[in-house]
């Protein structure tokens, strides 16, 4: 392992690397397990399954009551053969008899078994199902809260360790327990004070698996963080690799890389190694009550106080009682990771929407398109206001542009217009109606709004095309590709509009992704639209092109652009200047420019003091972050 | 410990002699913790090695990965070499672990099994027979079943990730189009589809334990038949040594039960093993000559010539694309400071991309202060040429780690004058912690444009004599972007500088713009004479800055 480098450390890693080799200090988690577990089962045993669940519980009882019963009879079958002149016939009866209880335990057994994997993996459908589902309820912040990724890996490993804990642990848990259970009635049925010598180890062996447990469970989520360490830096500089290439940092990489490997190298022994030892512990002890019972029966046998077929059919079930024994071991750890996978899951389902409708929300009613905004205040942190104090209205089919310095705060307001997020105070009025009164619903369908990044999915252009509404026909789609001008290109595609999208659409230029997203915000036919910097990154024939399917799409309604390259809204009715999160000017391009004031900065510094007729451009305090 | 078992009953027990009972007792016992023993040994190589093979493939990957360029990238995308990095080598990992327990333990189980059958009770040698075949047909039968059904389960686990993703990606899509219904239904479309080959593979596993458990007592009681027949007949076959056969039936379950876990292991990690060495075997793709000569970075001068280069990407079957870089002549005298203006697609990264060799070119040479750059070692080509990417991205750790990264060794002064230069002294100073501010993992707790500044600053850091900045301004705005670019220069002192931009805005001002469509340079001059002169440039002009003349005239006015 490499010892500590120098000037260039890996700090806040280190620092975790740090806290973790620490013992950590006991999480008041405990208290919620009963309850997650509790959760987690009732997706298998729910209501409708409850039936089912119950019936699968009577066969597998069944079932183990005909397995427990073999070892009465082959210990049967050795007291007829212990008898002096054993008959056929007299070994016959028993023999079939424990043929007949295997058969019997083998097919209740696999009806029981399918039965249990039936509700495991609908009931993981259904948690997987429900928790989709209410994603899709919460609101924005929730998604802007945390990266894809982290949401991703943290809802997919979760929701498999749930899998696990379904299809294996909740069956054989069960299985477990009326094994245990059943032989030691049975034991104690058969003799008692054998049940005893048996029953000695028991308390020996749960003990041993507890200490087990007690050092590989943390071990293993020590494990889990620190592989989690490791392919975290892999992935950051995996997909950074451009920068460590051109900063010839391959020797700091590996070196890191190593390092972070060498930790999940030593954890990874020490919890392996300690739960495997469960295997051979439970062997030794397993041999430990075979030997007792078969010495301390064979003494009771000499003493003319037992009889030797029940000593034979003693060790039979101290042969059946390890393997549950083992078992419940070994589930516990797949438990427990399921409650830590189920806690998390839970968390995002009791997660609770922060946009509500309230509780008479009415639905949108268009009147035309009249936007006012009165005072808002606007802040995605509390405390740190984006927007302050906005003022300003929209009569009927005017086109506004919003410019200004990044971080100004001009997207904030597709955030709030739809109701993305709620604002702070003041009142946001669509033809006369506050937005917080209406239906999130009904608003955000007469708000068309077409994004800097032009999102499609992995799905023919014509079902991309109609994902913008309900119902949508072929030719409404079709008839809105031709005003977006993406048409042509669509009929020129391999399959033209049954064409499949790569993943993100990469198998289509940047121009003609906005393109096909023009042509969706068209099929869904809002009543107003916003639209963000939807021009850049196209050669100037392509931008020509989306230009004139945007001038159709905003036709005649009232429309927000956001704007970085200020020739794009420089026909709009009014531009709104926004700095700092305040409107600091507003007024058409000529009004504006005639002011020289920060709008007449802001144009004139794409000029660099090239503008025709020299003017330089003065100093304005941009307020960026 | 079955012989002993046998010693008991036959000598202890129906001798009725207690003291052997006892002694037997003890001896079994003893065997068992030796035993014990022996398991834990074994567990303890196993994790010893899948670790140490786990450790070894995750440093030599990582290592190989590290040697890579830029076109084996292309090839093997992140998610697809962190798969490898992460399932893979845990598979390979689990495969050596059971094959190392199931070596050492499995066929020594079964020979000593087989072993004391032949030796004490050879009548029924034919009944551990059976018992053995019947186990290998079960396992024959439902282990490609489970293999089938588990493969399904996950390719379908794959397709409702991808549902999931792209739906957290596309959040503000569904959102606007209030389509949250149609994404419900398409993930449990996939869901549903999941389950099916998820319940198939469930069920089988878990039908392995009871067909195990029912083939161990059907087995005893066959061997009771057996055996009962024959202490019947009285053929000297005793009652003990029919016990100790019952005991030796269960010594051969555990291991061809133990066989049928290991086997889908050693299967699964047979595949991702192929997949590592795929890895493994790829060739860098740009590499240093074994003469490569190192230049002295500082005395460069930085003269950029570009000799008739033509470059076309390389598929990973060798063939070539159509080029997107043709017969490209171009000079950059030393301190120029150029502009490569053009659309997504018309090559300009691919062109710039050739100067620190990111790709080699397919055709003709390019050539720094005269020397071709392929002569030049890779490690010294990079200290010469700096370049801020497209995409800024940040790694996790502190500011001051990432301004430095690419000159580990640079004074905190320069680093704070780069960081003046590129705009992003400011806002680091107003941070609570400053230069030791954190840095999130890629950078997400800095904005966008926070990004492209720390990331100009970082190629800056290392006072590079050739500095290409890669559209690393669009992000910010234009106010902001000329200040940037007015600063540089002071900082960089006479460097010879690219910038490649979109907005007509980022390059007006420079020493000659060069105008690029389809991998050529279609004009090449000084704003004002391409403004005069070419066509297309105006267009551009228009469609960006258009109205600038009039704006400018009415405001006179």
């Amino acid at each position: 392992m490499t010892t500590a480098t120098t000037d260039d450390t890996y700090p806040s890693l280190r620092k975790k690397l740090e806290e973790r080799s620490r013992p950590a200090p006991a999480p008041d988690q405990k208290d919620d397990t009963m309850q997650v577990i509790g959760r987690l089962t009732g997706y298998m045993t729910g209501k409708e399954n409850r039936t089912k669940f119950i019936i699968a519980l009577i066969l597998r009882l069944t079932g183990t009551v005909a397995l427990i019963a073999i070892p009465f009879f082959t210990g049967q079958a050795i007291d007829v053969l212990s008898t002096t002149g054993p008959t056929r016939d007299a070994l016959m009866s028993p023999v079939l008899a424990a043929v007949g209880a295997a058969v019997i335990y083998l097919v209740l057994s696999i009806i029981a078994e399918r039965m249990f994997s039936g509700l495991a993996t609908s009931g993981l459908a259904k948690l997987q199902q429900d928790l989709f589902a209410h994603m899709q309820t919460l609101s924005l912040s929730f998604f802007d809260r945390q990266p894809v990724g982290q949401l991703m890996s943290r809802v997919t490993n979760d929701t498999e360790t749930v899998a696990l804990f379904y299809e294996s642990a909740v069956s054989q848990m069960i299985r477990a327990i009326f094994q245990i259970l059943l032989i030691i009635v049975v034991m104690v049925v058969v003799d008692w004070r054998l049940t005893l010598v048996a029953l000695m180890m028991v308390p020996v062996m749960l003990f041993v698996t507890a200490v087990i447990q007690r050092i590989s469970t943390p071990a293993f989520s020590r494990l889990q963080e620190q592989i989690g360490d490791v392919s975290g830096f892999q992935e950051e500089t995996i997909a950074g690799n451009k920068v460590i290439i051109s900063s010839r940092r391959h020797a700091w990489a590996e070196e890191q890389n190593d390092e972070l490997s060498g930790f999940v190298y030593e954890t990874a022994n020490h919890a392996f190694f300690t739960a495997l030892l469960q295997f051979p512990v439970t062997q030794v002890l397993t041999v430990f009550m075979t030997v007792l019972v078969l010495v301390i029966g064979s003494l009771m046998v000499l003493g003319g106080n037992l009889e030797f077929g029940i000593v034979v059919a003693f060790t039979g079930y101290v042969g059946l009682l390890a393997s549950p024994l083992s078992d419940i071991a070994n589930l516990t750890a797949t438990t427990l990771n399921a409650v830590g996978g189920g806690r998390r899951v839970f968390a995002i389902m009791d997660e609770e929407p922060t946009v509500v409708d309230a509780p008479d929300a009415a639905d949108f009613e268009f009147k035309g398109g009249h936007v006012d905004f009165e005072h808002v205040d606007f802040s995605y942190v509390p405390g740190r206001k984006i927007l302050k104090d906005n003022t300003f209205e929209a009569t009927p089919g005017q086109k506004i542009g919003i410019c200004g310095p990044t971080g100004a705060g001009k997207s904030t307001i597709i955030n709030i217009l739809t109701r993305y997020y709620d604002i702070d105070s003041g009142r946001i009025l669509i033809d006369g109606q506050d937005i917080s009164e209406l239906t999130q619903e009904s608003l955000r369908k007469q708000i068309g709004v077409v994004l800097q990044e032009a999102f499609l999915f992995s799905d023919t252009v014509m079902n991309n095309l109609k994902y913008a509404r309900e119902g949508a026909t072929d030719e409404e789609c079709i008839a809105a590709a031709k005003q977006a001008n993406a048409h042509e290109f669509i009929e020129n595609l391999p399959q033209g509009y049954d064409t499949v999208m790569a993943e993100r659409g990469s198998n289509l230029s940047q121009g003609q992704r906005q393109m096909i997203t023009i042509a969706r915000a068209m099929v869904a036919n809002p009543k107003l639209m916003i639209l963000d910097e939807a021009t850049s990154n196209v050669d100037t024939r392509t931008e020509k092109l989306i230009q004139e399917g945007l001038n159709r799409l905003m036709e005649d309604k009232t429309s927000f652009v956001i704007a970085h390259r200020l020739s794009t809204i420089r026909d709009s009715a009014k531009i709104l200047v926004v700095n700092g999160g305040e409107i600091v000017e507003q007024g058409t391009h000529d009004e504006l420019m005639a002011e020289h004031g920060f709008y007449y900065t802001l144009y004139m510094s794409q000029f660099k003091g090239k503008a025709p007729g020299g003017e330089q451009s003065g100093d304005a305090s941009f307020i960026s972050t | 410990m079955a012989t002993l078992n046998q010693r008991l009953i036959n000598d202890g027990l129906f001798a009725g002699n207690a003291l052997v009972i006892v002694q037997v007792g003890i001896w079994m016992l003893v065997l068992a913790v030796v035993g014990g023993a022996a398991l834990a040994v074994t567990a303890a190589f196993a994790v010893f090695f899948a670790q140490g093979t786990a450790y070894y493939l995750r440093s030599e990957l990582y290592g190989k990965i590290q040697s890579f360029s830029f076109a084996n990238f292309d090839q093997f995308r992140t998610g697809n070499l962190m798969v490898r990095l992460n399932t893979d080598i845990v598979n390979v990992a689990n495969a050596v672990q059971y094959m190392v327990i199931l070596l050492l333990y499995a066929p020594f189980m079964l020979i000593v099994a087989y072993g004391l059958v032949i030796l004490r009770t050879p009548e029924l040698l034919w009944v551990l027979i059976v018992i053995t075949l019947v186990v290998v047909a079960v396992m024959a039968l439902l282990v490609p079943q489970i293999f089938k059904n588990y493969d399904l389960r996950q390719k379908r686990l794959d397709a409702l990730n991808n549902t999931l993703q792209e739906n957290l990606a596309g959040v503000r899509v569904v959102k606007a189009f209030v389509r949250e219904d149609l994404e419900i239904e398409k993930f449990s479309m996939r869901s549903e589809a999941m389950r099916q080959p998820a319940f198939g593979a469930a069920f089988r596993v878990a039908m392995l334990n009871p067909i195990l458990t029912a083939i161990a007592q059907l087995g005893i009681a066959l061997a009771i038949w057996a055996g009962g027949t024959r202490i019947i007949d009285q053929t000297g076959f005793t009652v003990g040594s029919l016990v100790t056969f019952m005991q030796y039936v269960s010594l051969v379950i555990t291991p061809l039960a133990l066989l049928a876990i290991v086997v889908p292991f050693l299967l699964r990690g047979d595949a991702s093993a192929e997949r590592i060495l795929e890895i493994v075997d790829a060739e860098p793709r740009v590499k240093d000559v074994s003469d490569a000569a190192t230049l002295d970075s500082k005395a460069v001068e930085g003269r950029v010539v570009f000799d008739n280069v033509s470059f076309s990407f390389q598929r990973p079957d060798g063939k070539l694309d159509p080029p997107v870089i043709r017969n490209i002549n171009l000079v950059i005298e030393p301190g120029q400071r150029v502009g490569i203006l053009g659309a997504t697609g018309a090559g300009k990264t691919a062109l710039v991309n050739l100067i620190p060799r990111f790709y080699d070119v397919t055709d003709g040479k390019v050539t720094i202060d005269g020397v071709d750059v392929r002569d030049i070692p890779q490690e010294n080509l990079r200290q010469i040429v700096g370049i801020a990417l497209q995409e800024a991205v940040l790694f996790q750790g502190d500011v001051r780690f990432n301004l430095k990264f690419a000159a580990p060794e640079a004074p905190d002064i320069t680093m704070e004058e780069a960081a003046r230069a590129a705009d992003s002294f400011g806002f680091v100073t107003n941070l609570p912690e400053q230069w030791d501010a954190p840095v999130a993992r890629r950078g997400y707790n800095f904005s966008g444009g926070q990004r492209q500044r720390l990331s100009m600053s970082r190629t800056l850091t290392a006072e590079p004599r050739v500095l290409i900045l890669d559209d690393s301004t669009s992000a910010l705005d234009v106010a902001t972007e000329s200040r940037v670019q007015g600063a540089i220069p002071g900082f960089t002192n006479n460097v010879t500088t690219i910038y490649i931009a979109q907005r007509i805005s980022a390059v007006i001002d420079l020493d000659k713009i060069l105008l690029m469509e389809n991998g050529e340079i279609v004009a090449e001059g000084a704003h004002e004479e391409l403004l005069a002169a070419n066509k297309l440039y105006q267009e551009i002009y228009e469609s960006q800055l258009g109205g600038g003349l009039t704006a400018n005239l009415e405001v006179s006015a």
